[in-house]
């Protein structure tokens, strides 16, 4: 009873935050299956043109860190498997290291020369280009923009949405408007091109950076820009400042790091506000306001609260509140298949766990996740193993000098649940031009292991 | 993990068939490739007590393009043992050379996601005098992803995400000239990988096919720090 309250009352919450989400982030869903009843799914019966399946067939959505890595290593593991890569985008172009572009530190190629066709011939897959509107558990029929698909395994990796409810825009018109004009900038390749421009041609004034609260991607993300904008402004010589609106009453990850960053590189132009969150935002007059507080701003990057991708909600796979506030997948937390179904699995960000939504967390999750597939496809099990959190943060552009975090985590088999960071978790937070230029190979490492065989 | 867990287990006969997909025919050994004297920059022969402790010297081999680090451990000592690799399957690494059997070598590229040394920068290194990474003197580090190896234990994987460990390189030591060369390695299929990974670099680098060719009968070692311009300290 109370379950089913909490979980309709939570639905009508934020339904119209949902709708719109959906449409402007140019999520996986298409218009028509947002009016679809969320548990149903129909297949089209028209078949995707895709050859005949030559093994079990592992269908992964999604062409992010989670789904290239779990493409490529579950054919390795397993190379019986059959594998097809369903992915809406026709180019790649990554999120992660895309602050470092704002500073001019790499070029748009660095993130986006890496080609799905490529990744696929390289590992001995399919990479299909179609955009899932649907899925038929019963029949192991996902329904795709480009036809039906059968799947032996079928793996979601659809990353995440914004959730622009959670600081207090509800309404469409202005969700709308803010999400065009002062995007997040952790999702999509377009609102990375948008921050760019943003920043190369900010001239002076205030430019508002936002923190969400809850378990967003990249926790060091926000403030990792905040620091390279600043330095673009240093550089500049402008009369401006970065103001970073943080909802958290302390910098998420890497506190240290950061506030020497902060305090030591930019003590004029940083000015970062704790205990901050987002209660509204008024668009046209560019003006927000927070619990005590309110400000304007000249230019801003309003990254909203994170929740797992519509996707996993309009396929009827969303946890329950009680174990995912954000709206995300009710997946095994060691084995990452849906709740009583062992055919279909959520990796990468729209996992519930508590870790942190970041690339090398994806990656390394997904490494292990293909040896679950490779295992259960041979009717075996194999035992957990924790993801690992290895991560840069540029905090100088000149130089470039970066501060780091290799994180794992703990998993309690009395709770089932992931319970904190692992004994042997690590930070390196005396800022240094080594972990600076290493923040470059960093990225390159992992476009190798998703792309390369 | 899992693969590992798997080798240990296994006796070396069951190896061959169960990965016989990744096996070269000779793995479990060093291949052998024409042997290469290592020379100093100038062209003449490279002596052992020449090899300094502070930093590695890289030298290609067996190819032009394969990156490798010879190693001065001072007065530690290599030991041989049984090793797993990600694409050569199980060999055991071969027992240091030099008077003190003091120097080793390995191909310098990460296991990992397979880092190595260019002329414009390394991550990884040696760093004998210790660093952030490792917390400890005389390993290998890998600024990429923060992978550390001990070379005096086969270069097996300390801490850090690399799956295996670097692989070696074969040396003659001649006692008489105080002269080593390079006469073999495990890693056949690992380079084939390499090169696919980096094709388009190494043909900028070297030219189309020119990186994939055998060194010749010498092959030039130079420190580390003049080989690559930026080697960052992690
Ligand atoms: S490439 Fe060396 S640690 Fe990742």
């Amino acid at each position: 009873m109370t379950d089913n309250f909490n979980r309709r009352n939570f639905l009508k919450m934020s339904g119209a935050v949902l709708a719109a989400s959906t449409a402007g982030a140019a999520m996986s869903v298409s218009g028509s299956a947002l009016a679809a009843d969320t548990s149903a799914a129909i297949a089209t019966g028209l078949k995707a043109a895709l050859p005949k399946a030559r093994g079990p067939r592992l269908v992964v959505v999604g062409g992010g860190t989670s789904g290239l890595t779990i493409a490529k290593y579950a054919k390795k593991e397993y190379p019986k498997f059959d594998v097809v890569l369903v992915e809406k985008r026709d180019m790649y172009s990554s999120c992660f290291s895309s602050n470092l572009w704002y500073a001019g530190l790499i070029n748009l190629e660095f993130l986006a020369n890496h080609s799905f066709l490529d990744g696929a011939t390289n590992n001995g897959y399919t990479y299909f280009n179609a955009t899932v509107t649907g899925l038929d558990r019963a029949s192991r029929t996902l329904v795709t923009s480009e036809g039906d698909i059968g799947y032996d395994f079928l793996v979601l990796a659809p990353g995440i949405s914004y959730d622009y409810d959670k600081i207090g825009v509800s309404d469409v018109d202005t969700m709308t408007a803010l999400r065009q004009k002062y995007p997040g900038g952790f999702i999509s390749p377009t609102e990375h091109v948008t921050i760019h421009r943003k920043v190369q041609e900010f001239e002076g004034g205030v430019f508002v950076q936002s923190v969400p609260g809850g378990n967003y991607r990249c926790l060091p993300g926000p403030y990792e820009r905040a620091c390279l904008i600043a330095s673009v402004i240093k550089k500049n010589k402008l009369k401006a400042k970065v103001l970073v609106l943080d909802a958290n009453p302390e910098i998420t990850i890497k506190a240290k790091g950061f506030h020497a960053a902060f305090n030591e590189l930019y003590k004029d132009i940083i000015e970062w506000k704790p205990n901050s969150a987002i209660t509204s935002v008024d668009v046209e007059k560019r003006a927000i306001k927070t619990e005590f507080d309110s400000y304007t701003f000249d230019d801003a990057a309003i990254y909203p609260n994170v929740r797992g991708s519509t996707l996993i909600e309009h396929l009827g796979l969303m946890a329950p509140a009680s174990k995912s506030t954000q709206k995300e997948a009710n997946i095994d937390t060691r084995f990452y298949n849906i709740v009583g179904d062992p055919h279909v699995y959520v990796t990468g960000d729209s996992r519930p766990h508590p870790y942190s939504k970041s690339a090398n967390t994806s990656n390394t999750e997904a490494h292990y996740v293909a040896k679950v597939l490779a295992a259960r496809a041979q009717g075996k099990e194999i035992a957990w193993v924790s993801p690992r959190t290895i991560c840069y943060s540029m905090v100088n552009a000149n130089p470039m000098e970066a501060i780091s975090v290799d994180a794992g985590y703990d998993y309690s088999a009395e709770k089932d649940a992931i319970t904190g960071f692992s004994k042997d978790t690590k930070t390196f937070e005396n800022r240094d031009t080594a972990k600076g230029q290493a923040t470059l190979e960093w990225a390159r490492g992992i476009y190798r292991d998703m792309f390369e065989a | 993990m899992d693969r590992r867990g798997f080798v240990k287990l296994c006796t070396g006969t069951v190896l061959t068939t169960a990965f016989s997909q990744s096996l070269s025919s000779r793995a479990g050994q060093i291949e052998a490739f024409p042997p290469a004297k290592l020379v100093k920059a100038d062209g003449s022969p490279l002596k052992a007590s020449e090899v300094g402790l502070n930093e590695a010297m890289v030298f290609a081999y067996p190819f032009n393009g394969i990156p490798c680090y010879l190693i001065n451990l001072g007065n530690r000592t290599a030991h041989p043992q049984a090793m797993d690799s990600t694409d050569d399957g199980v060999f055991s690494n071969p027992e240091g050379v030099g008077k003190g059997n003091h120097l080793v070598a390995f191909i310098a590229i990460c296991s990992h996601q397979l880092s190595y040394p260019t002329p414009e920068i390394s991550y990884l290194r040696y760093a004998n005098e210790g660093s952030e990474l490792a917390g400890k003197p005389g390993r290998i580090v890998c600024c990429a992803h923060g992978s550390v190896y001990d070379p005096a234990e086969g270069a097996r994987v300390e801490s850090g995400p690399a799956p295996a460990p670097l692989l070696p390189v074969a040396l003659d030591y001649d006692a008489a000239t105080d002269g080593l060369t390079a006469t073999g390695v495990v890693g056949k299929a690992f380079i084939q990988r390499f090169f696919k990974n980096f094709k388009g670099d190494l043909i900028e680098r070297y030219g189309a096919g020119v990186y994939r060719q055998d060194v010749g009968e010498t092959t030039k070692a130079v420190p580390l720090s003049q080989y690559s311009a930026v080697v960052p300290a992690c």
